[in-house]
């Protein structure tokens, strides 16, 4: 599948991301559509492997399966203050700086951020995307829109 | 060529205008148009119909742009409403905007507002709880506000009549306190909250933890099939409409079957700017309507008019519609008109975990929300330096959690595998407020909206009894907890506004006395006789349940006794 049509997929799917227009023409802006923030081609790569290194593909999909890049440069765009937008910029710039090359880099780099705003938001986003996910909420943590019942002393088996 | 006859004054009369189409409107209308009323329904906001005009109800997580959080400008628009708990990207479209429809805040005070057709009873917290003499003789036995001039006796077949028909789940608990009524089965209570009962009734007699009663259909009977509702599913997903009617809203239940009955008639956009008074007449004779969207104005006509538009902007309606007789407000002699507001002190609440009864855990969704504390401090006689009281939500819930610290496979293996913790536990007062009159509303003299109408100005505040209340409730509420054998309490002093509760209740009270209230016991304004209130503006106190049942069954004893009226020729 080509990032053409996983785009494609998403928007279908989700419904919230709107291909941006640049998309049709080529050019080095981000695929989606952002109003607050400027993100790259580039960025928007560099953010799809940080989330990767954060959630990575094992014998289930991983974070840029899910498009959660995406999902992190939709809510950085809509739900954060211009300060916290300003910080995450700043962070993945120095990101970049650090030229991580393998998954092990950014994994071993993303750990020596912690208290990071950058690092905050790029995690707290990515695992809200990953547990709202469709895919995990479908086959992993089974999300039930209408359970139909409620039973308060279900014996747990240990 | 314009058709005439569609301006003509007959065109816009009818037997009873309902002002509001929330949940007391909603019942006004139906108990009008079955007894053969021709009826006008004014709403100031947009039609939603049940179903159709609920365009999130069926939606996954996943499938909401921000995953049911709402945007930062969104947030930062709407301080007001953005404190509200059912304020996200699921209902966002139920709710008022700050901007939308300003007001004055004298004291701080957050105005939760539904304008739409249905108001906010698709959004409400469908609570039911009735209330009892204890309430109604509250303020004659406490000396403050003024007697209720009606009892439990006067309202109890009505609470029968509204239950029936909008489907409350509840157990027969046999409290005085807290009367039984036509329940569908109750919820029952998980095996941690069942567990705190025992332990709470045991060591306290005269406190008592029961299952809330909530306006959900537990078991259809026919009358709720006939409204084309079903058995509540468990989404308690409520605040977007339910598509099954699971739970009781005007636009589900009341509405629909008004409309059957071919005597409504809804005009949503049809924002009421004041009641038209005949002094030759003393009587109202109809109410002045702006359009929402082209802000033309439209008088319509009635022989009967039922103020439903919501405690809040009922009081405003009320106070806007001036005379020569009425120069403060429609029905004003007694100068209370718009004070003695109160309202429901929320404002703590206490958590803790279980460490017991582990090999338990729940499924499902409990739309009951768990259990219910009825007032017992004061109850039978003054024991606090506070008056009233307070009753309190309980409930427990044990969730699977996932250690989220690390990164890459090990993080995403713990995400995956979450485990059960300890059980939590929480509890939230509903405290009573003492109406008076400094706590008020009124018209501000300079400012308007975009229709014309006065800016409303807001000034309630908290008083010492408050505060006494509240720390009685975090003290008793952790004594309770201590005795459940509860570990790590947390006491929760959040201070939150008034009207955030969303239970704003008075201004308009009833009375046995024209000279000291608006309303007499029939909701009928004592110098106005063919205008009947039986929203949150009648209250003369706000005891400790919530209110909507109450209003529902104000409303079709009031309609009962205006059509009978009506028949014998006196209205």
């Amino acid at each position: 599948m080509n990032r053409r049509t996983a785009i494609k997929q998403l928007f279908i799917v989700a419904g919230g991301l709107m291909i941006a227009s640049s998309c049709n023409g080529g050019g080095d802006s981000a695929s989606i559509e952002l109003r607050h923030v400027k993100l790259s081609a580039d960025d928007e790569a560099l953010i799809g492997d940080l989330v990767e290194a954060i959630i990575p593909k094992t014998d289930s999909p991983g974070a840029k399966d899910l498009n959660l890049h995406l999902f992190v440069m939709k809510m950085l765009d809509d739900c954060h203050s211009p300060e916290d937008q300003e910080a995450f910029i700043n962070g993945l710039e120095q990101a970049r700086k650090a030229d991580l090359k393998t998954e092990v880099e950014r994994l071993a780099y993303l750990q020596t951020l912690k208290e990071d705003v950058f690092f905050s938001i790029l995690k707290k986003r990515t695992l809200q995307g990953y547990l709202n996910s469709e895919y995990v909420m479908k086959n992993k943590l089974v999300y039930e829109l209408v359970p139909g019942r409620y039973d308060g002393a279900v014996k747990v088996i240990v | 060529m314009a058709n005439l006859n569609i301006d003509s004054e007959k065109d816009r009369t009818y037997d009873a205008i309902v002002i509001g189409s929330g949940i007391s409107g909603g019942w006004s209308a139906k108990e009008l148009c079955e007894r053969g009323l021709k009826t006008l329904v004014l709403e100031r906001g947009r039609d939603v119909k049940h179903i159709k005009d609920y365009p999130t109800t069926n939606m996954y997580p996943w499938e909401f742009e921000h995953r049911n959080e709402l945007p930062y400008q969104v947030k930062q628009e709407n301080p007001i409403v953005s404190k509200c708990y059912a304020f996200h990207e699921d209902a966002a479209h139920f709710f008022v905007k700050d901007k939308e429809h300003p007001y004055i805040q004298d004291k701080p005070f957050d105005w939760i507002r539904g304008y739409q057709v249905g108001g906010k009873s698709l959004l409400w917290a469908r609570q039911t709880q009735r209330w009892s003499d204890f309430d109604f003789e509250g303020p004659a036995r406490d000396g403050f506000a003024v007697d209720w001039p009606i009892r439990y006796a006067d309202l109890k077949s009505w609470y029968d009549h509204v239950e029936r028909f909008a489907g409350i789940a509840g157990d027969r608990d046999g409290l005085p306190e807290l009367p039984d009524g036509e329940f569908l089965p109750g919820y029952p209570l998980n095996v941690v909250e069942k567990y705190f009962k025992q332990s709470i009734e045991g060591k306290y007699p005269g406190r008592k933890v029961i299952s809330a009663r909530c306006a959900h259909i537990s078991q259809p009977q026919p009358i709720h099939i006939q409204q084309g509702r079903t058995q509540c599913q468990n989404r308690t997903l409520c605040q977007r409409g339910c598509p099954f009617g699971g739970y009781f809203s005007s636009n589900s239940s009341t509405l629909p079957w008004a409309a059957k009955t071919g005597k409504m008639t809804l005009r949503p956009d049809s924002v009421v700017h004041s009641i038209l008074y005949d002094e030759g007449k003393g009587r109202a004779i109809g109410v002045k309507v702006i359009d929402r969207n082209t802000k033309e104005e439209i008088e319509f006509y009635a022989r009967i008019i039922f103020v439903n538009a919501a405690a809040i902007n009922t009081n405003l309606i009320l106070l806007n519609s001036t005379s020569n007789r009425f120069p403060n407000g429609l029905g004003n002699d007694s100068e209370t008109l718009g004070k003695y507001v109160a309202f429901h002190n929320y404002n703590a609440r206490v958590y803790a975990e279980y460490e017991g009864l582990l090999d338990f855990k729940t499924e499902g969704r409990n739309p009951a929300g768990g259990g219910y504390i009825p007032r017992f401090r004061n109850l039978h006689e003054q024991e606090t330096d506070y008056l009233r009281g307070y009753a309190a939500g309980f409930g427990a819930w044990r969730s699977e959690s996932a250690d989220q610290s690390g990164l890459g496979k090990d993080l995403k293996t713990s995400l995956l595998n979450p485990k059960l913790g300890n059980w939590g536990v929480g509890s939230h007062m509903m405290g009573e407020t003492i109406p008076k009159a400094e706590s008020y509303v009124a018209l501000d003299k300079d400012k308007k909206d975009d229709w014309g109408v006065p800016l409303l100005k807001i000034s309630i505040d908290y008083d010492e009894n408050d505060h006494k209340m509240k720390k009685d409730y975090l003290d008793t509420m952790e004594e309770m907890f201590k005795v459940a054998g509860f570990s790590n309490i947390r006491r929760d002093e959040a201070w939150q506004a008034p009207g955030l509760d969303i239970h704003e209740m008075g201004g308009v009270r009833m009375g046995h006395d024209a000279k000291t209230s608006v309303l007499n016991k029939w909701n009928q304004m004592h110098a106005v006789p063919n205008v009947f209130v039986t929203d949150g503006a009648c209250m003369t106190s706000t005891s400790t349940q919530n209110p909507s049942l109450t209003y529902m069954a104000f409303s079709a004893r009031s309609v009962d006794y205006a059509v009978s009226e009506m028949k014998k020729g006196n209205l």
